[in-house]
């Protein structure tokens, strides 16, 4: 074997090598938090986390924070959908490569990467203040001034998949449906959002998992309820801000109930992952 | 198939035909963006026969095929400039409407691109923007499709499922069956077997040969051999111009011009 192709071989073993050690470090670190918060939690990890509130402190559970989590995502997701995937629509097919569609582009990946604690103090503002004012007090934080704040986060992350996905739909597609005299309201609707399907409602589940961990937003909008809320005007509590709250208790059993939360809230995410992955891999017909 | 077309110089290229010309070019201009792509073609191209447009990358063909439905237009700062008259209407008037246009004009692409739906949403899809039918009359409308498409017997019994599962070759028939379900007059076919094998290759140009018949059909290659079994009139170009247009046979046997018996040659291009 001449030297040239030695060093080939010794070059991509080490390159593969590489490569190889970083996935390992990566996937060490999930694990090790999968771990770390099972083995943390695994005290707490029973029915009564599920069904008890966190009213009862130690001898509860996190129902009402679970539940609160789910009402709180919800609101922020079906804020997010509708407009993300419009203005991404938008800046794909009707905006791209005008001035007006680079500047809107630009500035939601400001958005994008805007620190999520900004989101919870202008919905404070916008939303926590006037109803303060509104209703004497009646009403102020509420899960659905956190839901609106976690719309704010998830709408970034919505426009620009949508954005993305629909500008991988090969041009193709668009000159096949134009040159059939489809006008472009109907190629896009029709065609152009089904093509890119799959890749927008993962960037739904991604910005729903990305939604789910935040805790700074919710400190300033849903506040955190002790027993359980159902109607989105009053305070409610959620997982990641009861984490934030018991890990800042000196009780160890409450210490053990935040890693079972965090556990919880780790796994969905993990779960939403999955699904996202399995919806891309599901629709993997290629245009090729 | 001499008797067709007779060339005369490139500045005003006719073929004078029999048949009455279907669209007639007259001094077309094209820019990209400034960049002058077509420099004054003039061309009859006849009905119901098959017309061949060949020439090295870059001359133009592609382009001009382009023109014929007006699909350049959905990009900004293209133009074109003179006239395309189809059944003495000027298409490149701005008054003509793209809904006629493209209901008479289908165009079958380089890659074939069935839209993300079943196969028979595939052939309906564009008939149901053009015209009401009732579910019984569509179904025989697709069925009419897919079978002058050569495609029938293959789909027959899953044309419920996803296009995107069909092979490569069927699915470029597939396009065909989705243009000619709009019963269009001018069919344009831009390269139509460059990304298929042998045999897929050899049906398209079977079903090219029976489609002649109905439509008028101009098709870009940059394959001169299938240039020369399907068409009856050949057009060969260079630099953004037309340089010859005449009977396929006249083309590849006695080319009037230099510069086609050295592409058709292989002495460059």
């Amino acid at each position: 074997m001449s030297s040239i192709y030695l060093r080939r071989r010794i070059t991509n073993w080490l390159a593969m090598g590489l490569s190889m050690l970083a996935t390992l470090v990566g996937l060490a670190f999930l694990a090790w938090i999968l771990w770390e918060t099972l083995r943390q939690g695994i005290g707490a990890l029973n029915l009564k986390l599920f069904t008890k509130i966190t009213a009862n402190g130690a001898d509860g559970g996190l129902a009402n924070a679970m539940i609160g989590s789910l009402i709180i995502n919800f609101i922020g997701i079906a804020i997010a959908t509708p407009i993300g995937v419009l203005a991404g629509t938008w800046l794909a097919e009707y905006a791209n490569r005008t001035k007006l569609g680079e500047s809107i582009r630009f500035l939601n990946d400001i958005l994008l990467s805007a620190p999520s604690i900004v989101m919870g103090l202008f919905v404070y503002t916008i939303i926590v203040l006037p109803s303060t004012a509104l209703t004497h007090g009646s009403t102020s934080f509420s899960g659905f001034a956190g839901g609106v704040a976690l719309a704010l986060i998830a709408l970034p992350v919505i426009v620009r998949t949508t954005d993305e996905m629909l500008r991988l739909v090969p041009s193709t597609l668009r000159e096949a449906a134009l040159s059939l005299g489809v006008p472009q309201w109907k190629l896009t609707l029709q065609i152009l959002i089904r093509a890119a399907r799959s890749g927008i409602i993962t960037g739904v589940l991604l910005a729903l998992a990305r939604i789910s961990g935040e805790t700074a937003p919710l400190l300033f909008t849903a506040f955190g309820n002790n027993y359980m809320a159902i109607n989105p005007i009053d305070k409610m509590s959620s997982l990641p801000q009861i984490i934030y709250q018991y890990a800042n208790d000196p009780g160890d059993d409450l210490h053990a109930m935040a890693w079972a939360g965090a556990f919880v809230v780790t796994m969905f995410v993990l779960l939403l992952s999955l699904a996202s992955r399995l919806v891309l891999s599901r629709s993997k017909v290629s245009h090729d | 198939m001499t008797d067709s077309a007779v060339a005369t110089n490139p500045a005003q290229v006719t073929a004078t035909s029999a048949v009455a010309p279907k669209l007639t070019v007259r001094d077309l201009h094209f820019y990209y963006n400034g960049f002058h792509a077509l420099k004054g073609i003039n061309m009859d191209i006849p009905e119901k026969k098959v017309t061949a447009i060949i020439g090295p990358s870059g001359c133009g063909k592609s382009t001009l095929l382009r023109i014929f439905n007006r699909i350049y237009a959905i990009y900004p700062k293209l133009e074109a400039k003179g006239e395309i008259m189809l059944d003495g209407e000027n298409i490149l008037d701005p008054g003509y409407s793209m809904n006629r246009l493209r209901g008479k004009v289908g165009m079958v692409f380089q890659k074939p691109v069935p839209f993300p739906m079943t196969i028979f949403e595939n052939v309906a899809y564009g008939i149901r923007h053009h015209e009401k039918l009732s579910k019984a009359d569509m179904t025989i409308r697709v069925e009419q499709a897919l079978r002058s498409a050569a495609l029938w017997d293959e789909v027959k019994d899953k044309l419920k499922q996803n296009a995107l599962g069909l092979s490569g070759g069927q699915q470029q028939r597939l396009c065909i069956a989705r243009g000619i379900a709009l019963k269009p007059e001018v069919l344009l076919l831009d390269e139509p077997t460059s990304a298929l094998d042998p045999i897929a290759t050899s049906r398209i140009e079977q079903l090219v040969e029976e489609l002649k018949s109905q439509f008028t059909i101009v098709i870009v290659t940059h394959n001169m051999q299938q240039a020369a079994r399907v068409s009856d009139l050949t057009a060969f170009m260079y630099m953004g111009e037309l340089i010859e247009f005449d009977g396929t046979e006249k083309i590849f046997t006695k080319p009037g011009k230099k510069q086609t018996e050295d592409y058709i040659t292989g002495r460059f291009g």
